[in-house]
């Protein structure tokens, strides 16, 4: 009969009406994340950093750009790590690559800002700045103590001979 | 006596029914089509070039955005290419996770592609039924890679992780749901008469006409022509695991609804082989961190959801290819528009191109 499957059609339809539904009220349900996620922006722990630059090789789209001092006993530190959010594929190498498990996504999926400027994001945190900061007045202070050990034993071999 | 003449009809490439960005001159007697004219190219992104200034494993990421609707079946095509020519041996483990996601993603694709036929068609709610079950999909592979559209979860030399733990109950659970819902469009859109007459007899093809046009994938199965890469080169684990290859008659529109339709089962049932069948081991090859694969070059393909995928690659030694270039389905099957759709009338071009199941992403490249 021609309309035969017309009607099974609405019937299936009339069954899902009156059934569980399958969408939710976003945002003010939300889901939870799954844990292997990738998605907005990245999180950087200051203290497991060692400035090794892998995370910015591995990227296969330059979205990482690093600023690395080196300190008055020659180590490196990251005074800023940009993580340029427009330019990333959210592919996952840069974490991967970091032997110390510095980097990871902080899930937080709702990230469109208004201007392409505020699409740069820093991760050095003012907390992380601070840490930098004092690691370099600490080589400061070491080198200094080192330099100031080498003049006296110098000064003690000189008055020895 | 009135004059006529033909009339052109440019269709596109701002247009709901085109898949994206296609853009198809129509010209016209009346209602009938005399040609269609494909015009691409409004997506380039120079896929193929931004690979060959990559290193090989950085380049995986970007054939996530050929075929973004499934994305698995490139990233595999491209890592079995780059495996070949450095000569990787990955791990049966690997080879079988590559299997479950591959096609499952096959699934996902042809659940998006029964979901724009019925939309392009009118059908609204069964695109809306399709692109439920999809979700399913995704949800699987949120779970195993973290990404729902570009997983990037194939990688050089095997897989990016292991399956989670609570992968094989979920899938198991996928599995169990899906000649549920099939069902379920076998109610809505099967057996509807609109959706019958809309496909039955239109855009038909022979084989001759689909072969001179190089058609591969569902487009050519549906012709009467059981050509399906994971047979003929039996490529990875596919030899050891069962699958039929469903073949049309007609070579109409409605026979490339069929053909995926029942491609839908056959990949079920390899994921539930290649699950049951799943082995110990690794998941990754060991290889150089730094892959420099020998000078030479390979021609590698695979069996995309929308036909034969292939990477062509050029090594010169160094850590970057020196040439690749992608042999797209999506881009070659849409060269059988024209014949399709002559003689035609307007509506059914809609119809033509949504059973070709162009991807733009995959054609303009
Ligand atoms: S996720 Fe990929 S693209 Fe994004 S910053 Fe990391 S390596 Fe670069
Ligand atoms: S790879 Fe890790 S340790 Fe090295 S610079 Fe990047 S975040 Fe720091």
């Amino acid at each position: 009969m021609f309309g035969e499957g017309l009607l099974t059609g609405m019937g299936v339809t009339w069954k899902h009406f009156w059934g569980k539904k399958e969408t939710f009220c976003y945002p003010e349900e939300k889901l939870p994340m799954t844990e292997r996620f990738r998605g907005g922006h990245l999180m950087f722990d200051h203290t497991k950093c060692v400035a090794c630059t892998l995370c910015s090789l591995a990227c296969p789209n330059q979205a990482i750009k690093l600023k690395i001092v080196p300190d008055a006993m020659k180590k490196r530190h990251i005074e800023s790590y940009v993580h340029l959010v427009g330019r990333c594929l959210y592919c996952n190498l840069c974490i991967e690559a970091c032997n110390f498990h510095a980097l990871s996504w902080d899930k937080n999926y709702a990230i469109s800002t208004w201007h392409k400027e505020e699409m740069d994001d820093e991760l050095v945190t003012a907390e992380g700045k601070e840490f930098f900061n004092e690691m370099m007045e600490k080589a400061k202070a070491e080198a200094e103590a080192k330099a100031k050990a080498e003049a006296d034993k110098q000064k003690n071999e000189g008055g020895d001979a | 006596m009135p004059q006529t003449e033909t009339y052109t009809l440019s269709m596109g490439p701002q247009h709901p029914s085109t898949h994206g960005v296609l853009q198809v001159r129509l010209d016209l007697d009346g209602e009938t089509i005399l040609k269609a004219t494909p015009y691409m190219g409004y997506l380039h992104r120079g896929i193929e070039k931004l690979l060959e200034s990559r290193t090989y494993v950085q380049g995986v990421p970007y054939t996530d955005r050929l075929d973004y609707v499934s994305s698995m079946n490139n990233n595999l095509g491209y890592c079995r290419a780059v495996e070949e020519l450095a000569q990787i041996e990955v791990p049966e483990r690997a080879e079988y996770i590559r299997v479950i996601v591959a096609e499952l993603n096959r699934i996902a694709s042809h659940l998006v592609f029964i979901g724009s036929l019925a939309i392009d068609l009118g059908a609204s709610t069964g695109m809306l039924y399709a692109f439920r079950d999809r979700e399913k999909v995704l949800d699987l592979f949120d779970l195993v890679c973290g990404a729902r559209m570009t997983f990037h979860y194939i990688r050089v030399g095997g897989v990016s992780a292991d399956l989670p733990p609570e992968f094989a109950a979920k899938c198991d659970e996928f599995l169990k749901v899906l000649p549920e819902f099939m069902q379920e469009y076998e109610d809505i859109l099967t057996g509807n008469e609109i959706f019958q007459y809309r496909l039955k007899g239109t855009s038909r093809m022979t084989k001759e006409q689909a072969l001179s046009h190089n058609m591969t994938g569902p487009n050519i199965r549906a012709v009467g022509i059981p050509f399906d890469i994971r047979k003929v080169d039996g490529y990875g684990v596919y030899p050891k695991l069962a699958f039929d290859v469903p073949v049309g008659e007609n070579g109409d529109n409605w026979d490339r609804y069929r053909v995926r339709y029942l491609e839908i089962y056959e990949s079920a049932k390899l994921v539930r082989q290649a699950l049951d069948g799943l082995p110990e081991g690794d998941f990754m090859a060991k290889f150089p961190k730094a892959l420099r694969p020998p000078k030479g070059e390979v021609y590698s393909r695979t069996e995309g959801t929308r036909g034969e995928l292939g990477f062509y690659i050029v090594s010169d030694g160094g850590p970057k290819p020196y040439r690749v270039h992608i042999r797209r389905p999506s881009f070659i099957n849409l060269q059988g528009l024209d014949d399709m759709c002559r003689g035609m009338l307007i509506g059914d071009s809609v119809a033509a191109f949504s059973a070709i199941d162009p991807l733009m992403g995959e054609v303009d490249c």
